[in-house]
Order: C-alpha cells, then sequence, then structure tokens
C-alpha cells in the first residue's frame, strides 16, 4: 500500500498533523470567548455593586440585616400582626398576606376555571356563549384595572355601623347583624378555627391515615389476588372515622410529643456555630463530590469510561465552584448565616414544642363570631371568618382574571384528547365515567398541567399588585420599611428571595405532578 | 402517471355516490328548531339554560347598574377625554397630534394593502351578528335599571340594529362582499356616530365644566373625519402601489417604518424639539458624517471575504474599545459625547457582523448602506431626544394617558426583541457558560413580579451610577421593563427555536455556512414564524401590564383614571366611570389584536405546520 | 490495508488520494460507533459503502465533512486534515458536498434561493453568476421549471434533486450520499439515481451510502461493507457479489438480495 500512495502526499500530511495556532483552534477560541463574556459579566456585576456599596456609604446607610430585628414603628392594615414588634416580623406579616391571597386566589380559580372551561365545552349553546363571553371579556382587561374597579365597587358598599343622624341608631348592619356583614369595610362569616388541642388531634389523624391506607393496600392486594369486589374504600374510612373521632375526646395523650420537640430545641441550640459551619462546607463538598461521581458513573459502562467532552469536564468544574463558592457565603459573605440557622432551627423545634405540648385544652377546633371593635372587623385571630374590601377586591380580581385563562387551558386539554380515545374506551366496554378517569382525564392532565402551573406562577406575582389597593402584602410592607429607613437594597433582596422561593416552589410541585401523571399515563 | 388516471374517476364516483346516498335536508323551522337543538336537547341542558339565564340576567343587570348608577357622572370621562388620551399635551399644538394619528393610520392602510389583506366576509354571518347584538342591546334595554326614557331608547335601538341584520341577510343572502366595500361601511357608521348622535359636547371652560347639547365637539369631529377618509384613501393608494412597485418593497418599506416610524413620530413631531443649528451643524453632523463615512470605508474592507483572522482581530478590539468607552465613563477618565459612545458600540456590532456578511461587491455595498442608514437614523433621533422641547407642558412627561401607554408598550416589544433573540440563542447553544447565565437570567427573571423590578429600577437604578450619572424616572422604568419582557420574550423564541430540525442545522453546516449565518438565515426566519403568535400574545400581555406603570408613579391611562380625575373639585371621587372607560379601552385594544392574530395565523397556517 | 490493495485496480490506484481515514474512531458518550476505520477513496472513484442498520455508515461520512467529530485518528481530504482549525474546516465544508436522506431544503426559502443561498454567502459570488449557475443546475437535474416553488410543494424526488443542485451549486469536488433514496417512493428512486449516475459519469468523487444495489454494481467503483464500526470489506462490485471474501458479507448479501 505504502508503495502505491504517491510520494507527495507523505510531506502534505506530515505538515497538516500540527496543530492549528490558538487563534484558528475552534476547540480554544469557543473557550475564549465564553470566559471572556463570563469575565465581562462578574465585572459590571462588581462594578455595579461596589459602586451602590459606596453610594450606600456616602449617604450613611449601613447594608446589613440588623434592622430587621430592631422596632418597626409601622402599623399595618391587616395581617397576623398588625402591630408588628420589628420590621422583621412585619414582612413577616406581610409574607402571610401573600401567601394567603395566593393560596385562596390559586384554589378558587383553578375551580372557576374548569367550571367556565367545561360550559365553554358544552353543547348547551347558551351556556357555551355565556362561558365564551366570559373568557374574552375578562382576559383582555388588565388585572390590575380589574382590582381597582373591584376595589371602588365594593368601598361604595354600605357602612359596617349604620350611623344614621335622624334615627340616632347606631347599629351594626349588615344582612345578619352579628353573623354575616357586607359593608365597605369587607365581608365576615363566623368560622371553625384550630383550637389548642389541634396538634394532638393531628397526631390522631395522621396515624389513623397511615393504618387505614396500609388496611387498603392489604385489601387491595388481596383483590388483585381472588378478584371481585372488596371493601377498598368504606373499611379505610371507617378506621380512619374511628381515630378521628377517639382522638377528638382523648387528643391530650399524646401531649408527651411536645417534649421530644422541646427536646429537640435545646439539642438544636446548642450546636456550636462554627460546628454548623463545618458541617455545611463538608456537605457542600460532599454534595459536589457525590454528583461529581454520579455523573462519571452515568459515564462508565463495561465497556469503560466514555471520553469526555468539553461540556462534561465543565459540568464538573462547576460542581466544584459551586460547592466552593457556597463554602465562601458561609465563611466569609454572610458569616451570620450559620448562627441565624441554628437559631431559626430551634426556634422551629421550639414552635412545634408549644404546639404540641402538655396541658392543653382538649377541643381540636372551634367556633367564632364576627367581632366588630370600633367600627372595624378584626381579623385573624379568635374571631369571625374576615375578607377585607383590600383582599376582597385584589382576590375577586386575581380570580376572575385567572380563571378565564385556565378556562381556556382546560378546554384545550381536553380538546387535545383526540376523539378516537374515547371511541376505543367505549368499545372497551368502559363506562363514560370510567372512560374520563381512566381515559380522558389522564391525557388531558399532561397538557394542562404545564400551562397551569404557569397561571399558578402569574397568580403568585400579581398578587404584588396589592400595593395598587394597599393591602399590607410583602411588596407594600417592604415599601413602608424602607420609606422609614432607607434599606431599600435590603428590601429588594427580600422581596426577590420571597418570590423566587415561591416560584420554584410552585414549579417543583407542578413538575413532580406532572412526572407523576407521566407515569400513570405510561 | 398511470396511477393517478385511475384514482381521479373513482373519488368522482364516490362524490356522487356520497350525494345521492346523503339525508335530504331536513327543513329548519327556524327559531323554534334551533332552541329545540341547542338550548333544549335533554333534561339537564334545559336546566342549564334555565340556570345560565338566570345568572346572565343577574350579572347583566348588575352591570348595567354601575353604567346607570344615577351617581355615577359620566361627565367625568366625557370632560376628561383629552386628559386620559394625551394627557397635557398642549392643546395649541394638537396638529401634531393629529398629524400623528393620521401618520399611523396611513401606515396601517399601506400595510393592509402591501400583505394583500382581503378576506371575503360572508353577509349572512355580518347581518346574523347584527342580529345578535341588537337583540343583546335590546333585552339590556329590558332588565336595565335605568330610566324609562333611555330603556325604550335601547329597545328601539336594538330592534333596528336587529331587523338591519335580518334584513340584509334575508336580501343579499349567500353573498360575500371583499374588504373595501366592508370598510366603507364600517367608516360610514362612524361617521353617522360622529355626526349625529347627540353625545352632548363636554369640556373644561378655564377651568369650569361645561356641558352643551348636540353633537361632539367640532375639535375632535373634524379631524377624525380627515383621518378615517385618509384611511380609506391610504389603502386604495396602497393597492395602486402595488401594481406598480413589487409588493415585497413595500413590505419591507413598512417593516422598516414600523420600526423606525414611531420613534420620529414621537420625538420629532410629538415632542418638537429645538434644534441649535449651530450645534447641528458643528458637532452633530461632522461627527454623523465622519462615522457614516470613515466607519463606511473600514465596514467595506471589513466585508471582504479574504480578510479572515486580521478582521477578526479588529472587530473584537473594536468591541472592547466601544465597551472601554463606558468603563472610562463611569471612572471618569475621559468625557465623549454619549451619541459617540453608541455609535461606536453599534459600530463594532457591525464590524463583528462583517464576516457574515462578507461577499461580492453588491452585498458589500448594501452592508455599507446598511450602516449609513443606522447612523443617518440614529444620530438624527440621538439629536432630537436631546434637544430641549418646544412645547411648554404644564406637568412634565410630553406623554400621558394612553399616549404613554402605547409608547412604552411599543418600545419595550421593540426594545425586548433583539435582546430576547439573544437570551434565547444563549440558552439553547452549545457553549455551557453561555448556557448557564442565560437560563440565570431568564429564570430569576421570570421567578419575580414585573413590579419589584419597576419599582427597583424606578428607585434604586441612580444608586448603581457613579455620581454625577442619572437615568431619567421614565427612561429608567421603561429600561426595567424591557429587560423584564426580554425574558419572557426570550421563552418565547426558544419555543420557536426548539421546533426546528437539526437536518436544517445539518444541510447548512454541510454547505458550509458559518453559525452566525446560519442563525440568520436558515434559524430565526423559521423560528420566528413559529413564535408569531406567542410573540402577538406577549404583545397583548405588555399592552396589559403598562397599566402598572402607574403604580410607580407614571401618568399612563390607568393613573388618569384612578388618581387625577377623582381628584378634580368637579368629579372628586368619581372612579367608577373612568375605571369602566379604561377597561372598555384596553379590552378593544387586546381583543382587536388578538382577533387579527388569530386570523392571521390562519392566513399564514403558522402553528399548523 | 491489504484489502484496499487487492480491490483497487491499477488504474485507480495511481491516481490521487481525496479522502484517506487512517484509523479513525468516534465515541457517542460510552459508545463506540467507529472502531478503527481505514479508508482511501480516490480522485473521481465512485465508492459505495453497505452495512446493515447501525454499522456507522452514516457516522464515517458525516465524520467525513465534520458535521461529527471523530476522537482518534485521522481524515485528510483533497490534502486538508480535519482538525480544529477554523480555516480547514471552512475549506472542507465548502469542498465537500452532501445529500441528506430527508432533503433538508430550507422550507422559507424557494427552490432558487436555496441552491443560491451558499454560493453568495460562502462562496462570495455575485448574485447573477449564483443564479445563472443555479438555473443550469435546474436544468441538470431536470425541473428548470420548479425555481420559483417552495419546497413544501415539491415532490420528495424533486426535492431530492434541487438538494443535489444545492450541493452541487458550491461546486464541490466530493460529494457525500447518505441514504438518498430511502424517504423515496419507488417510482421517484429512478430519476434521482438518474441524476446519480449522471454526475458519477462526470468524474465527481462520490460516496454513497445505499440500499440499492442495482445502483452499486452499476456505479461503483468499490464498495465497502462496514458492521459494527469496522470496515469488514472493501472489493470491487463483481468480485463484491458473486465471490465476497469474507462470511458476514455472504450473509448480509443472502439477506437483502
Ligand atoms: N448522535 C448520536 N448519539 C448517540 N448515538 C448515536 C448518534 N448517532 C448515531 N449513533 C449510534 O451510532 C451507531 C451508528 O449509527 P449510524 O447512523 O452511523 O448507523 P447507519 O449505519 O447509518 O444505520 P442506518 O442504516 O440505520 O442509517 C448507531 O448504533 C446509533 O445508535
Ligand atoms: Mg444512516
Amino acid at each position: 500500500m505504502a508503495a502505491a500512495t504517491p510520494s507527495s502526499l507523505v510531506p502534505d500530511r506530515a505538515m497538516h498533523h500540527k496543530r492549528p495556532p490558538f487563534w484558528r483552534n475552534v476547540g480554544v477560541l469557543k473557550w475564549v470567548v465564553q470566559i471572556v463574556v463570563l469575565l465581562l459579566v462578574i465585572g459590571a456585576f462588581w462594578f455595579l455593586s461596589t459602586q451602590a456599596l459606596s453610594n450606600l456609604d456616602d449617604k450613611g446607610i449601613p447594608v446589613d440585616y440588623n434592622w430587621m430585628s430592631g422596632p418597626a414603628n409601622i402599623q399595618l392594615g391587616e395581617g397576623i400582626d398588625t402591630v408588628p414588634n420589628s420590621a422583621g416580623r412585619a414582612l413577616w406579616s406581610g409574607m402571610v398576606t401573600t401567601l394567603r391571597l395566593a393560596g385562596a386566589g390559586i384554589v378558587a380559580s383553578t375551580i372557576l376555571g374548569v367550571l367556565i372551561g367545561l360550559a365553554r365545552l358544552s353543547n348547551n349553546w347558551l351556556a357555551n356563549r355565556a362561558a365564551g363571553t366570559f373568557i374574552e371579556t375578562l382576559r383582555n382587561i388588565p388585572v390590575l384595572v380589574q382590582m381597582l374597579l373591584w376595589f371602588a365597587i365594593l368601598t361604595s358598599l354600605g357602612d359596617l355601623v349604620n350611623n344614621d343622624p335622624e334615627t340616632a341608631a347606631n347599629e351594626e348592619s349588615g344582612p345578619i347583624p352579628g353573623w354575616l356583614y357586607i359593608s365597605k369595610k369587607g365581608i365576615s362569616l363566623p368560622r371553625f378555627f384550630w383550637a389548642d388541642g389541634f396538634y394532638q388531634w393531628l397526631v390522631f389523624l395522621i396515624v389513623g391515615g397511615a393504618i387505614a391506607m396500609f388496611v387498603r393496600r392489604r385489601i387491595q392486594a388481596k383483590q388483585n389476588l381472588v378478584g371481585g369486589t372488596a371493601p377498598t374504600a368504606s373499611v379505610p374510612l371507617a378506621i380512619f372515622a374511628a381515630f378521628a373521632v377517639v382522638g377528638w375526646f382523648i387528643n391530650p395523650v399524646v401531649g408527651g410529643i411536645g417534649n421530644v420537640f422541646d427536646a429537640m430545641e435545646s439539642a438544636w441550640g446548642s450546636i456550636p456555630e462554627s460546628g454548623m459551619r463545618i458541617f455545611l462546607s463538608v456537605a457542600a463538598v460532599a454534595a459536589a463530590a457525590l454528583w461529581i461521581k454520579r455523573f462519571l458513573d452515568s459515564k462508565r459502562s463495561p465497556a469503560g469510561l466514555a471520553k469526555l467532552t468539553d461540556d462534561d469536564y465543565f459540568r464538573m468544574i462547576f460542581a466544584g465552584v459551586a460547592a466552593l463558592a457556597f463554602m465562601a457565603f458561609a465563611w466569609r459573605v454572610w458569616p451570620g448565616g450559620a448562627s441565624w440557622l441554628i437559631n431559626s432551627g430551634s426556634d422551629f423545634w421550639g414552635w412545634l414544642g408549644d404546639k404540641f405540648g402538655n396541658g392543653r385544652n382538649a377541643r381540636p377546633l372551634d367556633g367564632m363570631r364576627p367581632t366588630i371593635n370600633e367600627g372595624r372587623f378584626s381579623n385573624y385571630g379568635p374571631t369571625g371568618w374576615t375578607m377585607t374590601v383590600f383582599f376582597g377586591s385584589l382576590f375577586l380580581g386575581l380570580v376572575l382574571y385567572t380563571a378565564s385563562f385556565i378556562a381556556e387551558i382546560v378546554r384545550g386539554g381536553i380538546l387535545a384528547v383526540p376523539k378516537g380515545q374515547t371511541e376505543a374506551a367505549m368499545a372497551l366496554g368502559l363506562s363514560r365515567v370510567q372512560a374520563l378517569r381512566k381515559v380522558i382525564l389522564p391525557q388531558a392532565f399532561r397538557v394542562i398541567m404545564p400551562p397551569l402551573g404557569n397561571q399558578y406562577l402569574n397568580i403568585t406575582k400579581n398578587t404584588s399588585l396589592a400595593i395598587a389597593v394597599g393591602l399590607s402584602d410583602v411588596v407594600q410592607v417592604g415599601q413602608t420599611v424602607y420609606n422609614k429607613n432607607n434599606q431599600t437594597l435590603a428590601v429588594f433582596g427580600i422581596w426577590m428571595a420571597f418570590y423566587l422561593i415561591c416560584s420554584l416552589t410552585i414549579s417543583a410541585i407542578v413538575n413532580f405532578v406532572n412526572g407523576r401523571l407521566a407515569i400513570v399515563e405510561r | 402517471m398511470t396511477d393517478s388516471i385511475n384514482t381521479a374517476p373513482a373519488t368522482d364516483n364516490l362524490d356522487a355516490l356520497i350525494a345521492a346516498n346523503a339525508p335530504p335536508e331536513i327543513p329548519t323551522h327556524g327559531a323554534v328548531d334551533w332552541m329545540k337543538k341547542n338550548l333544549f336537547s335533554s333534561i339537564s341542558t334545559t336546566v342549564q339554560t334555565f340556570l345560565f339565564i338566570t345568572l346572565l340576567v343577574l350579572i347583566l343587570r348588575w352591570l348595567l347598574g354601575l353604567i346607570f348608577d344615577p351617581e355615577a357622572s359620566w361627565d367625568s370621562v366625557a370632560t376628561n377625554m383629552r386628559l386620559l388620551f394625551t394627557y397635557n399635551y398642549p392643546a395649541d399644538q394638537f396638529i401634531r397630534i393629529w398629524f400623528t394619528v393620521g401618520a399611523l393610520l396611513t401606515a396601517v392602510g399601506l400595510t393592509i394593502a402591501a400583505w394583500g389583506v382581503d378576506p371575503k366576509l360572508s353577509v349572512k354571518k355580518l347581518g346574523g351578528n347584527l342580529v345578535g347584538v341588537g337583540a343583546l342591546i335590546a333585552i339590556m334595554g329590558i332588565i336595565a335599571p335605568a330610566s324609562s326614557t333611555i330603556k325604550t331608547g335601547m329597545i328601539v335601538v336594538g330592534v333596528l340594529i336587529a331587523v338591519l341584520g335580518y334584513g340584509i341577510s334575508r336580501v343579499l343572502g349567500e353573498q360575500k362582499i371583499s374588504f373595501f366595500p366592508f370598510l366603507l361601511v364600517v367608516a360610514g357608521f362612524w361617521l353617522a356616530v360622529l355626526w349625529l348622535v347627540p353625545f352632548g359636547r363636554n369640556e373644561f371652560i378655564d377651568g369650569a365644566v361645561s356641558n352643551l347639547p348636540g353633537t361632539i365637539n367640532p375639535s375632535t369631529k373634524i379631524p377624525w373625519t380627515i383621518l378615517i377618509l385618509l384611511f380609506l384613501g391610504s389603502v386604495l393608494a396602497g393597492r395602486a402601489l402595488v401594481t406598480v412597485i413589487k409588493p415585497q418593497a413595500l413590505r419591507l418599506t413598512m417593516i422598516a417604518w414600523w420600526v423606525v416610524g414611531p420613534a420620529f413620530l414621537i420625538f420629532l413631531v410629538l415632542r418638537d424639539p429645538q434644534f441649535d443649528y449651530d450645534k447641528v451643524l458643528r458637532t452633530d453632523v461632522p461627527w454623523a458624517l465622519g462615522f457614516a463615512i470613515i466607519g463606511g470605508a473600514i465596514l467595506y474592507w471589513l466585508a471582504k471575504p479574504g480578510v479572515g483572522e486580521i478582521g477578526r482581530l479588529f472587530a473584537a478590539s473594536a468591541t472592547l474599545f466601544a465597551l472601554f468607552n463606558w468603563v472610562a465613563a463611569f471612572a471618569g477618565w475621559y468625557s465623549m459625547l454619549q451619541k459617540v459612545r453608541l455609535s461606536f458600540l453599534v459600530f463594532a456590532l457591525f464590524a463583528l457582523a462583517a464576516p457574515t456578511f462578507a461577499g461580492e461587491r453588491s452585498v458589500r455595498l448594501k452592508f455599507v448602506y446598511a450602516w449609513v442608514g443606522t447612523v443617518a437614523i440614529g444620530h438624527w433621533l440621538i439629536t432630537g431626544i436631546n434637544t430641549v422641547s418646544t412645547l411648554d407642558i404644564a406637568a412634565p412627561p410630553f406623554l400621558g394617558g394612553f399616549t404613554l401607554s402605547m409608547v412604552i408598550a411599543y418600545y419595550v416589544m421593540l426594545a425586548s426583541f433583539p435582546l430576547g433573540i439573544i437570551l434565547a440563542l444563549a440558552r439553547t447553544s452549545k457553549l455551557p457558560i453561555f448556557r448557564l447565565l442565560s437560563t440565570l437570567y431568564i429564570e430569576f427573571v421570570r421567578g419575580v413580579p414585573l413590579i419589584t423590578i419597576l419599582f427597583f429600577f424606578s428607585i434604586m437604578v441612580n444608586l448603581f451610577l457613579p455620581g454625577g450619572m442619572e437615568l431619567a424616572e421614565l427612561a429608567a422604568i421603561f429600561l426595567g421593563y424591557a429587560l423584564f419582557s426580554a425574558a419572557y420574550m426570550a421563552e418565547n423564541v426558544r419555543g420557536g427555536l426548539q421546533s426546528i430540525r437539526v437536518g436544517q442545522y445539518e444541510a447548512s453546516d454541510a454547505l458550509g455556512l458559518t453559525t452566525s449565518q446560519r442563525t440568520i438565515f436558515i434559524v430565526l426566519p423559521q423560528a420566528l414564524r413559529v413564535t408569531i403568535p406567542n410573540l402577538v400574545g406577549q404583545a397583548i400581555g405588555t399592552f396589559k401590564e403598562t397599566s402598572l406603570i402607574a403604580i410607580v408613579g407614571g401618568f399612563d391611562l390607568l393613573n388618569v383614571a384612578k388618581q387625577s380625575i377623582p381628584n378634580q373639585p368637579d368629579f372628586l371621587g368619581q372612579n367608577k366611570p373612568a375605571l369602566l372607560f379604561i377597561c372598555a379601552i384596553y379590552w378593544a385594544g387586546s381583543y382587536s389584536m388578538s382577533r387579527a392574530s388569530r386570523n392571521l395565523e390562519t392566513k399564514l397556517g403558522v402553528g399548523t405546520r | 490495508m491489504t484489502m484496499t490493495d487487492t480491490a483497487l485496480s491499477e488504474e485507480l490506484a495511481s491516481r490521487r488520494d481525496m479522502i484517506e481515514c487512517v484509523g479513525v474512531k468516534k465515541w457517542f458518550g460510552d459508545f463506540q460507533a467507529l472502531g478503527g476505520i481505514d479508508l482511501t477513496v480516490k480522485e473521481q472513484e465512485v465508492m459505495v459503502v453497505l452495512g446493515p442498520s447501525g454499522s456507522g455508515k452514516s457516522t464515517l461520512i458525516r465524520c467525513i465533512n465534520r458535521l461529527e467529530v471523530h476522537q482518534e485518528g485521522t481524515i485528510v481530504v483533497d490534502g486538508i486534515e480535519l482538525t480544529n482549525d477554523l480555516r480547514n474546516i471552512d475549506k472542507i465544508r465548502s469542498e465537500v458536498g452532501m445529500v441528506f436522506q430527508q432533503f433538508n431544503l430550507f422550507p422559507h426559502l424557494t427552490v432558487i434561493d436555496n441552491i443560491t443561498l451558499a454560493p453568495i454567502w460562502v462562496r462570495k459570488k455575485s448574485k447573477v453568476e449564483a443564479l445563472r449557475v443555479a438555473r443550469e443546475l435546474l436544468e441538470r437535474v431536470g425541473i428548470p421549471e420548479q425555481a420559483e416553488k417552495f419546497p413544501g410543494q415539491l415532490s420528495g424526488g424533486q426535492q431530492q434533486r434541487v438538494a443535489i443542485a444545492r450541493s452541487l451549486a458550491m461546486e464541490p469536488n466530493i460529494m457525500l450520499f447518505d441514504e438518498p433514496t430511502s424517504a423515496l417512493d419507488p417510482e421517484m428512486i429512478s430519476e434521482v439515481l438518474d441524476v446519480m449516475k449522471g454526475l458519477a459519469e462526470s468524474g465527481m468523487t462520490m460516496v454513497v451510502v445505499t440500499h440499492e444495489m442495482g445502483f452499486a454494481r452499476e456505479v461503483a467503483d468499490r464498495l465497502v461493507f462496514m458492521e459494527d464500526g469496522m470496515v469488514v470489506e472493501i472489493n470491487n462490485p463483481e468480485d463484491f457479489f458473486t465471490n465476497p471474501k469474507s462470511e458476514r458479507t455472504q450473509l448480509f448479501l443472502s439477506q437483502i438480495l
């Protein structure tokens, strides 16, 4: 062969065998460009933040979070604590209000959206058209405008206390005074709430639930073997009900759990700060090492380790850098973090200890009628269930707006299941309900879930519009706080962290459910 | 070939067979049959029907109650139209507003003609719609909690409309009308509304509300009459134009206009800059010429096919220099006109793009023309923006109300578009650091609410700038909004990018296209076409969310309605009418956009591929 | 190497090497797709690559114009070694044309724009010149009247011929074909094969992956049989079909013929 090769090629090949110069080497260039851009981004960040820090320094505003525990001197319109004793507590109250609004909004708009989506699919002309009009009207008007309109409408409702100068009556107004109020202050109803014995009772519910589930599994396993009908629902339900009823009366029995939690509190509190830091660092390094090992394992096969690409190396390096960055954060950037972790951990156990502690009232649930205090509702705490006009207008705006989107999503999802699926299910002899449950819905859900998750994220983010009507959500409270103490940057940090955590949590839940549904479908 | 000959008659037979065996059409007995089929087909639908009737009557009555509320003063809206739409724009300069609206309407007309929009509308359907609208108005007249004159008026009008609709659908029947006659009818309708309907003449005269009877103020209806005629004329003119020049040319012109034109209108027409011609001639023109000529020459050289690494090196150093100019500005090392800094940056971008557009002489010349055009328009606009205005405006931002909402929406979309594309490309790229940075940015921005970002930018931006540098609040808000919007834009574009099959990439590579050529000529055109429906959706969202500007203090449509009007002594606390009115405006804007995009979608067949 | 020798006729052996692969190995993750390929394609030669599905045929020819990057060994195309060198990659891409099984035309461009795009932007030709060449090529592949249509409006056979014209417009020295007729209806296959035959007669160096045995027997100078990422046999058409050297080839042929 060598003899047959034209001799002219030999020097040629030798010449081309050397590596290309780096400025023409694609493998080098792509990393150079990326690293230059990365450095530019980091540089811009570094530059802007030093600028901000020095500007703050010039204005004499310290950059730390110590003000969180300082006195607040603010009063909130509503929330779990309307006269908070610290700025941190005020923000916490705002966060709870935001979460309540988001949670209530998610539940209500899902229900309403599904109903309207189904109406949109109805073969009743009127239902179909009414749903269509609802959707097309509400989704095309900005949610903020809707909220403000609701606020305008709700605040023009009647007074809570009727001060008619002619009759000189000073009486509570409302459809059913003492039980139901609808007024420009809001709506109030009697309600049940968790009383002192609730947590002990919860233990019974959990244990009962677990046992019921276990029994159900056993019955089902038996049914799978033998066939026929078995009491898969009634027996477990009876067990659960028995636990609930018995627990209602004897719940103080398990009060001892509180001691366990109290012990956890003191144990957690006695962790030394450096120990915590070392633990965090070791955990970070271990996590990175474990990740890299898993990654390499995934590349390994009986034939040996795969050829690793640049990208693979980057991932491993990145894992290492992330661990180091975390360590730097724990030791240098936020040295107080470890003790914060220790304190809040032990506070958490202490809170549980309180809730489960001994010597409590036996009744798990209690009821209360609305109470009016100086012409206002007392909201939250042991009183009736109240929705203020602030909360109400926001809630109505959010729910109606989002429901119009959810309705379209539901409709689209159900229409996305091919008609052949229904027919096939019917052909197999499934009943309508069975077909819906086992064939149509699982497939529709898979289409519906991702955009639905997006709507949940939107609701959560749109709660921030509370500031337009003055509801004390986390944004409004934050603004009040930084107007008082000029800690704008710090408050922004809290906002961002709070919303990011909410968003990530919702995404995680949606992804989890979606994953489950995908498996169900397979 | 033989195959097709054999199959053709077979299908014909099949059609005939189907036609012959089809059940005879059941003659319809009109309304009763229709109701039986659609409303009372079974017990459950009957129950549904009654349920929905009750519900609808209750809701409608309540809504009408809001409108006919004796305490609601609709004068508060009628008198404040100017405030709602143009805020404090001086009345004696209103000709500029009319000119702007006229320019936009003309452009809409030309655009319609350029894309040959000419749907055939079925008269029967239009008539049916009219019957529906008429019936609805009549029903509302029956249940409205209003005075009996209004009620009878509504019923009469409703019945008239319904009869008209029924009449035309009976007389013209199966006919289809084409688009222009339809436009004529609509225009005629609006002209009639303008000139005949006695809305009353509401205005502030010397600060006091005056409410004369009669039709709308001539200062409103005369310009609108001209504008409506202008619009019709522009459609006709555009159609005539398309027969002379290539439609493709007109389309490109219109796209260019829609990108640049509004900026021109806003900063040169609405704002009326008071050019200092001495400075313009001595500073601005020389700089622009310098950039155009020297830059053009360099770009001509850079776009030569054989330049190779030297060209790349030059472009890279030009980029570094352009970035360094800003570092120097922050650090205060040397001063430079902001315009010059910007020009250097744009030049650097062109230099980086040069190898992509390298080619034979004519190709290169086109590239240079693009640069000269960019310099000319850019410098002109920057000079206009940076020059003081001749307008005497009571409360500063020269735009407010609806105009501000539109402007912000427009610019946010425009600015976030390139940014979103870059982010999307980075997120789908094979380069891990780019992917990481882009993903972090997008997920962070999408995780936090817009309002916090707007607050951040309206309060905080100046904190991050070195002493002496400042950004106007509105500009800061706009910047924040655009950066926010870009993350969503990126996700939309990414959807389009993912719809492109690998084969397209491989074929481009096999032909020897560079990565950027592949992206510009092959990938983006296809991806963006798939993205159009989502982009329109985002445009609608952006338009709606401009209302958030009201929270951070901008005087947009919402802020006028919720703040300015209820604080006027004549209309203290009157917020409901104005809010209802802006609901209608926002609704009309978003709804028409979404309808238009749906029609466009079916026409282009995008999204179905 | 010895196998290559016997298959080479005197005349072929005297020609220049257009493609030379030495010990080419390629992994996808931990899966080895090419296990050391040694192969030489001579100038103006038509080489047909055969082998069962998954044997690495596509991977091999995709390595030749660097759509895939090989990890070990060397590939020299027309005297240029494939390395990370920016310049070499650009050169190779415009010297080697490739035709895909799925045509991969650009759906948003008309036929004529599909063909002129690369000559204008990569070869830096003037538009007039590019258009002239494009029309000539369309003539050559037999569809001059389809120039202004979009790919979606053409039949599969027409699309594949446009794809061939598109590659030829770059005036490549080497053409690679990856199962160009596999996605076509039977009656369209011959029209594409005819174009390929014409190309072979005009003296183009071609590497063709195909299952069209008639074409292979008629047009190929040499046949390569691959299995599991290895070259099993290289032979001239006659010997390959009538008297193959390896058992694996025999088995393959008995299954396919
Ligand atoms: N991008 C890729 N990632 C992972 N594995 C791949 C990739 N491309 C190809 N392979 C694997 O490499 C092997 C060879 O693939 P190749 O496409 O070259 O086969 P082929 O001989 O062309 O087969 P066919 O006749 O089916 O086209 C196959 O096992 C395939 O699964
Ligand atoms: Mg293959």
